[in-house]
C-alpha cells in the first residue's frame, strides 16, 4: 500500500544564512500513524514541514501523498491536498470568536452576508464529532494556551486536512494541557488521520508516537520504531554524542544568603494581587528553583526582582543592601544577573550585531567607552573570550544573529549574564524550547556558577528541570507561596500538589 | 450670560454637522485603514488633492457633480499608489505619508498657477455650488427636521457611509476578513485571505472618501480653492478615527464632536470679548485634549489600580499592627 505521505530528497539551501537546512532528505507517514520528529535546534525540522506546507519552495524533492506525485507552491496547494499545519506560533484573531477563528477565509455567506448562527452550529457539530469540545462564541483572547492550540487544530481539520502538521505543540502547554493534547492526538490517530509530531521532550516521543524520525544538521539520520527505542539512544542520535540528561551535582554547603525577599506583594494591571506577601530567600552555592503553572506570578516576581517593575509592598534586598527602589543598572551593578523568559523580544536585539548584544549590559563601563565612543577594539576581544568560553560554535564577532538557532541564541543570553562573575542570578525558564543538547550545556552551566557560589533564582514551569537543578524548591500557587520543600527529598506528586493549590500533610517534610 | 447661550441654536448644529462633514469621510477611511493594518497619515493629502481636482472638474465639466466624481476617483487613484509604493517597495509608512501630504501641497498650489495664473486662492462665477436639498416629510418634523434636513449630498451621504461601513465590517465576509488582517495579518494569509489585496483596497476606498470630503470644503461648502485649504482636517480625522476607535459609529460621533466644536468657535467669536485667535484654536484644544486623554486612558486606570491596591495593603498592615 502507498504512504500516506512520502517526501523524497529534500533539499534546500538558506543563501542569506548560508546554511544547507535540508539536505536530500526522506519521510514517510502512514495513515493512522504518529510520528515524531526531532533533532537539535535548527537541524530542519521546521524547514521540512514548511516545505511540505509550502510555505518555502525546496530547491529539489519531491513529495507523494498516498502514492501520487503532488506540486506544493503555496499553503492553498497543501490544504487541497489535506495537508494542515498548526504553527508554534499560533495564528489567531485574538478578537474573534472561536467560530469566526476556524471559519476564516471559508464562511457561508449569503451575497456576502455572514450567518453567526450557521458559522456557530457548524463549529459545534465539528467540535463535538471530533470530541474537542469549544464554546464556538468565546474569544480568543479569553481563552487558556492549550484551548487556542484546540481552536488551531479544529481550524485545520474544518478544512479537511488528513495530515497534521505540529510543530512543537507542547512547548507553551502547562503538564494538564499537554497530557490532553496527547489524548486528542492518539484519537486522531485512531480515527485514521496522519500526526507529524515535532517535539524537543523525548518523554513525549515515546507517549504519543509510532515512529520517531531524527535529524541532525540537515540530514534524516533515521527512523525507529518507539518500540524498538529509548530516550537515551534518541539523544545519542540527536546530538551524535552521548548527552547527559540529567546533570550530575554535587552537594555543597551553602554560604550567607545573597538575595532576600520580604513580604513583598506586587499588583496586576487591575489592582489584584499578582505576589501577595511572599518572602524567601537565596544563599551562595544554592540553587533555588520556583515551581508552578505558569500564570501564578512568576512573571511579575522576576520582574520585580530584576528591576522592571516597581514593588508594591515589602523590601528586596541583594547582599545585604536594599535595592527596593534600584534602577536595573544598580540591581545590575551589584552583581544581579538575569536571563530572561523571552529571549527574543527581551534578551537580545536581533537587529544587531553579536557584540553589541554581548556588551549592552555593561557598554558604560570604561574597559567598553571612553567619553561617550565604544571602543570596538576591545569589544570584539571580549567577544571572542565570550564565545570561546561559552563554546557558541555558531556565532562570530561582529556578525549578525538574527538567523541564529534559539539554542544558540540562548548560550549569547546565558553568555552575556554570566561573564562578569554575578552573585546572583535569575534564570527565567532557561531552556524553554531548547533542544537536548543545548539544555545539557544551560544545566550545566548553571551548575558550575553554583559551584562558584553564585545564588541562583531559577524560576521554571518544568518540573524536571526543577527537580534535577534545584536545592530547595518553592511553589507558586496565586502569587503565594504555597510550600517549600528540600529538592533532595521532594517528589512529583509533592510538587504536583503545592502546584494545584494543595496542601502537604502535617506529617511529611518542607517548613512551611 | 443670555449672549452666550444664544449660540446654541440649531444653526449651530446645522453647521457644526457641515463643519463634520469632510472630517467624518477622510475619518472613515482612515478608521478603515486602521482597521486593515496600516497607519494612513496621508489623509490630508488626499483632502486636498480632492478639493483641488474637484473644482477645476467642476469648472471644465460645467457640473460640479462631475466634479465630486472626478475627486473621488483622483483621491483612489492617489490612494492606491500609496498602496503599491507601500507594497512593492516597502516603503516606510510614515515616510511615505510625509511626502505624499509636502508633494500635494506644493503641487496644489503650482497646478493653481499655472492654469489660472492666480496666487492665493481662485474661484469662478460659473461653478455651482453642489446645492442643498430638503428631505421631503422630514423636513416637517419640528426641531428634527432642521437639524436633519437641508444639507446637501455630500452630507447624506456620509451619514450612508457610516452606516454602510458598519455593515461592511461587522456584517459580511469582506469586512471581516478585513479586520482580521488588521488583527493578525498572518493568521489571515494562511488562510488564504489576500492580505495585500485588501489593505490596497481600504487605502483606495479611503482616498476616495478624503478626497470627496475635500471636494466638499471647495464645491459643497465654498466654492474657491485656496492654499492649503484642508489645513489640517486630515490629521484632525485621525483624531476623529482614534477617538471613535476606529469603529464607524463611533468615528461619525467622534468628527460631529469636531465639526460642532469648531462651528461653537465660528459663533462664540459674535458674543464674547475673548481675542478671536484665541477662540479660533478651541478646536485644536479640543484635538490636544481628545488625543491625550486616548493615550492616558490605559495609563490612567493602571495606575489608579495600583494605587488602590498600595493602599489596602497599607490598610491591612496598619489593621495587623492594631
Ligand atoms: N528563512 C530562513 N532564511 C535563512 N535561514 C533560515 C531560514 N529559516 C531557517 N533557516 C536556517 O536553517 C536552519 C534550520 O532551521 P529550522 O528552523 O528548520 O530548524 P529546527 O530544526 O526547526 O530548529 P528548532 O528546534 O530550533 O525549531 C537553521 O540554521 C536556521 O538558521
Ligand atoms: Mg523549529
Amino acid at each position: 500500500m502507498a504512504h500516506a505521505l512520502e517526501m523524497k530528497g529534500i533539499t534546500k539551501y538558506f543563501s542569506s544564512t548560508d546554511v544547507q537546512a535540508n539536505s536530500n532528505v526522506d519521510l514517510t507517514v502512514e495513515a493512522g500513524e504518529v510520528l515524531a520528529l526531532v533533532g537539535e535546534n535548527g537541524a530542519g525540522k521546521t524547514t521540512l514541514m514548511n516545505i511540505l506546507y509550502g510555505l518555502i519552495k525546496a530547491d529539489a524533492g519531491e513529495v507523494f501523498i498516498d502514492g501520487e506525485k503532488i506540486q506544493i507552491n503555496h499553503p492553498d496547494d497543501a490544504i487541497k491536498n489535506g495537508i494542515g499545519m498548526v504553527h508554534q506560533h499560533f495564528k489567531l484573531v485574538p478578537s474573534f470568536t472561536v467560530a469566526q477563528n476556524i471559519i476564516l477565509g471559508m464562511e457561508p455567506n449569503k451575497a456576502g452576508f455572514l450567518s453567526p448562527k450557521q458559522e456557530n452550529a457548524a463549529i459545534l457539530e465539528l467540535s463535538q464529532k471530533f470530541n474537542l469540545p469549544v464554546d464556538p462564541k468565546a474569544q480568543i483572547r479569553d481563552l487558556p494556551v492549550g484551548m487556542q492550540q484546540r481552536v488551531e487544530i479544529l481550524k485545520v481539520l474544518e478544512r479537511k486536512a488528513k495530515i497534521l502538521i505540529l510543530d512543537e505543540p507542547t512547548a507553551v502547554l502547562t503538564p494538564q494541557e499537554v497530557k490532553e493534547l496527547m489524548a486528542v492526538v492518539r484519537d486522531l490517530a485512531k480515527r485514521g488521520y496522519s500526526v507529524i509530531f515535532i517535539t524537543h521532550k523525548l518523554i513525549e516521543v515515546m507517549e504519543v508516537a509510532d515512529r520517531v524520525s531524527v535529524m541532525r544538521a540537515g540530514k534524516m539520520v533515521g527512523t525507529k520504531k518507539v518500540t524498538e527505542t529509548n530516550i537515551p539512544d534518541l539523544a545519542r542520535m540527536m546530538v551524535g554524542r552521548e548527552v547527559l540528561l540529567r546533570v550530575k551535582k554535587d552537594t555543597i554547603q551553602r554560604g550567607k544568603p545573597v538575595f532576600e525577599a520580604k513580604d513583598i506583594s506586587v499588583s496586576d494591571v487591575n489592582g489584584l494581587a499578582a505576589i501577595s506577601h511572599v518572602s524567601f530567600d537565596v544563599h551562595e552555592g544554592e540553587i533555588v528553583g520556583i515551581a508552578g503553572v505558569s500564570g501564578n506570578g512568576q512573571t511579575e516576581l522576576v520582574e520585580v526582582i530584576s528591576g522592571m517593575r516597581p514593588l508594591d509592598g515589602g523590601k528586596i534586598f541583594l547582599n545585604g543592601k536594599d535595592i527596593t527602589h534600584a534602577d536595573v543598572r544598580e540591581r545590575r551593578d551589584a552583581g544581579m544577573a538575569h536571563i530572561p523568559e523571552d529571549r527574543m523580544k527581551v534578551g537580545l536585539n536581533l537587529q544587531t550585531n553579536l557584540d553589541e548584544n554581548l556588551i549592552i549590559s555593561r557598554y558604560n563601563q570604561s574597559e567598553f567607552s571612553k567619553f561617550g565612543f565604544l571602543l570596538g577594539k576591545s569589544i570584539n576581544k571580549f567577544a571572542e573570550t565570550v564565545v570561546k568560553s561559552f563554546s557558541i560554535a555558531a556565532a562570530k564577532p561582529g556578525e549578525d544573529i538574527s538567523m541564529l538557532s534559539g539554542g544558540n541564541l540562548q548560550k549569547v543570553v546565558v553568555g552575556r549574564e554570566l561573564s562578569g562573575d554575578p552573585s546572583l542570578i535569575i534564570a527565567n525558564q532557561p531552556t524553554r524550547g531548547l533542544d537536548v543538547g543545548s539544555i545539557e550545556f544551560v544545566h550545566k552551566t548553571l551548575i558550575e556558577e553554583r559551584d562558584k557560589k553564585a545564588a541562583i533564582l531559577l524560576v521554571s514551569v518544568e518540573l524536571d528541570e526543577i527537580m534535577s537543578l534545584s536545592d530547595r524548591i518553592l511553589v507558586l500557587y496565586r502569587g503565594e507561596i504555597q510550600g517549600e520543600l528540600d529538592a533532595k527529598t521532594a517528589t512529583e506528586e509533592e510538587i504536583g500538589i503545592l502546584m494545584a493549590g494543595g496542601k502537604l500533610e502535617q506529617a511529611s517534610k518542607g517548613k512551611e | 450670560m443670555e449672549g452666550f447661550f444664544s449660540v446654541f441654536t440649531i444653526e449651530l448644529v446645522n453647521s457644526g454637522i457641515r463643519l463634520a462633514t469632510p472630517l467624518i469621510l477622510a475619518a472613515l477611511g482612515g478608521a478603515l485603514c486602521n482597521k486593515s493594518g496600516v497607519l494612513n497619515l496621508a489623509l490630508e493629502s488626499k483632502m486636498l488633492m480632492g478639493a483641488f481636482v474637484g473644482i477645476v472638474a467642476a469648472y471644465y465639466l460645467g457640473n460640479s457633480y462631475l466634479g465630486l466624481l472626478v475627486a473621488i476617483l483622483a483621491g483612489g487613484l492617489l490612494g492606491a499608489l500609496f498602496a503599491f509604493l507601500y507594497h512593492k517597495y516597502e516603503v516606510d509608512l510614515v515616510i511615505l505619508a510625509i511626502a505624499f501630504n509636502l508633494i500635494i501641497l506644493e503641487l496644489t498650489v503650482y497646478m493653481m498657477r499655472i492654469m489660472f495664473g492666480n496666487v492665493g486662492s481662485w474661484s469662478d462665477p460659473s461653478i455651482v455650488r453642489i446645492p442643498d436639498i430638503e428631505i421631503p416629510l422630514i423636513k416637517d418634523i419640528p426641531v428634527i427636521g432642521g437639524i436633519l434636513s437641508g444639507y446637501n449630498i455630500i452630507v447624506y451621504f456620509s451619514w450612508f457611509m457610516t452606516i454602510a461601513m458598519y455593515i461592511v465590517l461587522y456584517k459580511m465576509k469582506f469586512g471581516r476578513h478585513i479586520r482580521a488582517v488588521g488583527e493578525n495579518k498572518e493568521a489571515a494569509e494562511t488562510v488564504g485571505i489576500n492580505a495585500t489585496l485588501i489593505q490596497t483596497m481600504a487605502l483606495t476606498i479611503s482616498g476616495m472618501l478624503a478626497a470627496l470630503g475635500g471636494a466638499f470644503l471647495s464645491i459643497g461648502h465654498l466654492k474657491l480653492f485656496t492654499r492649503n485649504m484642508s489645513n489640517g482636517r486630515g490629521w484632525t480625522a485621525i483624531a476623529a478615527a482614534l477617538f471613535g476607535a476606529n469603529h464607524p459609529i463611533g468615528t461619525f460621533l467622534a468628527s460631529l464632536f469636531f465639526g460642532i466644536t469648531e462651528a461653537f468657535s465660528v459663533r462664540i467669536q459674535n458674543v464674547t470679548d475673548l481675542p478671536p485667535n484665541l477662540i479660533e484654536l478651541l478646536p485644536n484644544f479640543a484635538t490636544l485634549i481628545v488625543l491625550i486623554s486616548i493615550a492616558l486612558r490605559e495609563k490612567v486606570r493602571e495606575t489608579n489600580a495600583r494605587r488602590h491596591f498600595r493602599a489596602r495593603l497599607k490598610a491591612e498592615e496598619q489593621q495587623k499592627a492594631a
